[in-house]
């Protein structure tokens, strides 16, 4: 492996994706690049469609990019994999029907060959974590969507991953579970010092949850901005009400939408916005 | 949700009883109206036959039948030994090697596509005609019986096994791949859960065609078992024997579906319902 020094969280140099099926050639990514050291929380935030999960799935092995390097924890995804170094939870929560909350959060480990006793341990830890106590026996079909992502999360925390990577994992929320998970989650990473990679729609989401933003723009997809958030690692619920919180939101707005002149309803930023 | 079509299904997800379920957990609202159905066709199948107005050569009354049970039991139970067993035995071996074949060839592309067609093309083909053939190679007696029954049951069960190893959602199968699962967890966690639906609706059609495959064979094949006994009670214008095999082999049909419902709601826990995949 080329590995250079200080080269241990996730690297994205130079990606390009492009799929093939059949006749149709879809061009996904292309030259994308972005650096998160390890430790270090980052989100990309973007359209649908301009290529954020493509770029999750890149990291976690599941399709290789036509162009270009990834690498977690300065070795490819096929040997991080190999080495279970990092989590996905992904876009739809995938939860076996024929298996209980319990064992389904239990799977990763399972998987891993953890033993029986400890990996009903650490399984009731994490569905605990996430709120779910009570639902272990539960069938995924008997729960709701928000529920059944929370277990998805708690599968991949039961992994005590060094790279979390989450796809639209609070989609699914409602507003006051989403924002009590985002704490939940802000915790679980400083107490594990895991390197989190989170693809949101939410801006404010993006912003409570990252010190790098990623903005992506479509067609095709390309990182077209970075913000540096630096609010450090001590958040609270109060830094909603930061000035600075509202001033992120207005620039990530901006490189979400285009720059000045591109067609869009609201040119100016208003503080209405922090609502959103 | 309709009690009718999944009574189990939502008795079990809710871990009670619902309407039309009694304490003991039986169905009474599906098991009693077909039982007095029966009961009503043998009253009728009595007054018609106490009347004179069915012929005695085609259907004695029902106390000749009833009769027959008690003063004949030790025959119809030895035939009905031997029909059970080889129907059972071929009914696994078929079954078991369809399960095996179709793991292997779910794991290899070339031999599925080499013999999947075939497979497809069995479904036209009467496997009981074998039977002359089969006894011409096996001999008479169990062997071929057993033969027959076990190919006749390989089919629909590879089919539908072969379809059921293909059903699981892709999404499954990437989230075992991030886990780095091997193959054998793969087929273990996912694959065949996600089968065993499609596996049981092959069992449940196969339990009835194992006993019938059975029977048609001895005709042939053997002489002994309820095929028979069947035909020899026929040829001598035995009728009571006769309907008394036919009966006691839709009882052992019924006995081999209900062991596979049962057995299809002991692995509930472990496999998909029908409803969720
Ligand atoms: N497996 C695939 N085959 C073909 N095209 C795909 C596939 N996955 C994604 N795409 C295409 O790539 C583009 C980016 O998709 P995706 O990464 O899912 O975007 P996002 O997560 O930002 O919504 C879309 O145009 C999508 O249609
Ligand atoms: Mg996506």
């Amino acid at each position: 492996m080329a590995s250079q020094p200080g080269e241990s969280g996730l690297s994205i140099r130079d990606v390009g994706m492009v799929y093939r099926r059949g006749e149709q050639v879809t061009t996904a990514l292309v030259g994308c690049s972005l650096e998160i050291p390890e430790g270090n929380w980052a989100s990309l935030i973007g359209a649908s469609g301009c290529g954020k999960s493509t770029l999750l799935r890149i990291l976690a092995d599941i399709v290789r990019p036509t162009s270009g390097t990834a690498l977690v924890g300065g070795v490819t995804p096929a040997e991080a994999r190999a080495a279970r170094t990092f989590a996905l939870v992904s876009q739809q929560s995938t939860m076996l029907p024929w298996r209980k909350i319990l064992a389904n959060v239990e799977l990763g480990l399972e998987v891993a060959g953890v033993d029986k006793v400890e990996r009903k341990r650490r399984a009731e830890e994490a569905i605990e974590l996430v709120g779910l106590k009570g639902f272990e026996q539960a069938f995924p079909s008997e729960l709701s969507g928000g529920m059944r992502q929370r277990a998805a999360i708690a599968r991949a925390l039961t992994l005590k991953p060094r790279f979390l990577l989450m796809d639209e994992p609070f989609g699914a929320l409602d507003e006051i579970t989403r924002e009590k998970l985002n704490f939940e989650l802000l915790r679980i990473l400083k107490e594990t010092s895991a390197t989190l990679l989170l693809v949101t729609h939410s801006i404010s989401e993006a912003i409570i949850l990252s010190d790098t933003v990623a903005v992506m723009s479509p067609r095709p997809g390309r990182i077209s901005h970075v913000v540096d958030i630096g609010f450090g690692h001590e958040r609270t619920g109060a830094m909603r009400d930061d000035p600075q919180f509202g001033a992120y939101e207005s620039e990530l707005r901006h490189a979400l939408h285009g720059p000045a002149g591109a067609p869009r309803p609201m040119a100016t930023p208003s503080p209405s916005h922090a609502l959103a | 949700m309709s009690s009718i079509t999944v009574p189990d299904l939502a008795a079990d997800a809710a871990g009670g009883s619902e309407p039309g379920t009694g304490p003991a957990g039986i169905p009474w609202g599906l098991v009693l109206p077909p039982v007095l159905f029966v009961v009503a066709l043998v009253a009728l199948w009595a007054v018609l036959s106490a009347a004179g107005l069915i012929p005695r050569y085609i259907l004695p009354a029902p106390g000749a039948v009833l009769n027959e049970f008690t003063r004949n039991y030790a025959v119809l139970a030895r035939h009905a030994a031997y029909t059970s067993g080889e129907a059972v035995a071929g009914f696994i071996i078929g079954n078991a090697a369809a399960v095996l074949m179709a793991i292997v060839f779910s794991y290899s592309g070339l031999l599925k596509a080499a013999f999947y067609p075939f497979a497809l093309i069995s479904r036209a083909i009467p496997i009981v005609a074998f039977t002359p053939l089969l006894v011409i190679v096996l001999g008479r007696g169990l062997p071929p019986v057993i033969a027959v029954v076990a190919i006749a049951v390989y089919f629909p069960a590879f089919l539908n096994m072969m379809r059921g190893l293909a059903s699981a959602d892709v999404d499954y199968h990437e989230m075992l791949h991030t886990l780095s699962a091997s193959r054998w967890q793969r087929l273990k966690m996912v694959d065949l859960p996600a089968s065993m639906p499609y596996l049981f609706a092959a069992l449940k059609v196969s339990a009835s065609v194992a006993f019938i495959c059975a029977i048609v064979a001895e005709w042939i094949g053997a002489n002994v078992g309820l095929g028979y006994l069947v035909v020899i009670s026929g040829q001598y214008f035995k009728l009571p024997t006769l309907w008394a095999a036919i009966i006691v082999a839709a009882v052992l049909t019924l006995l081999l579906l209900a062991l596979v419902v049962l057995a299809e709601r002991a692995l509930r826990r472990w496999t998909a319902a029908p409803g969720e995949i």
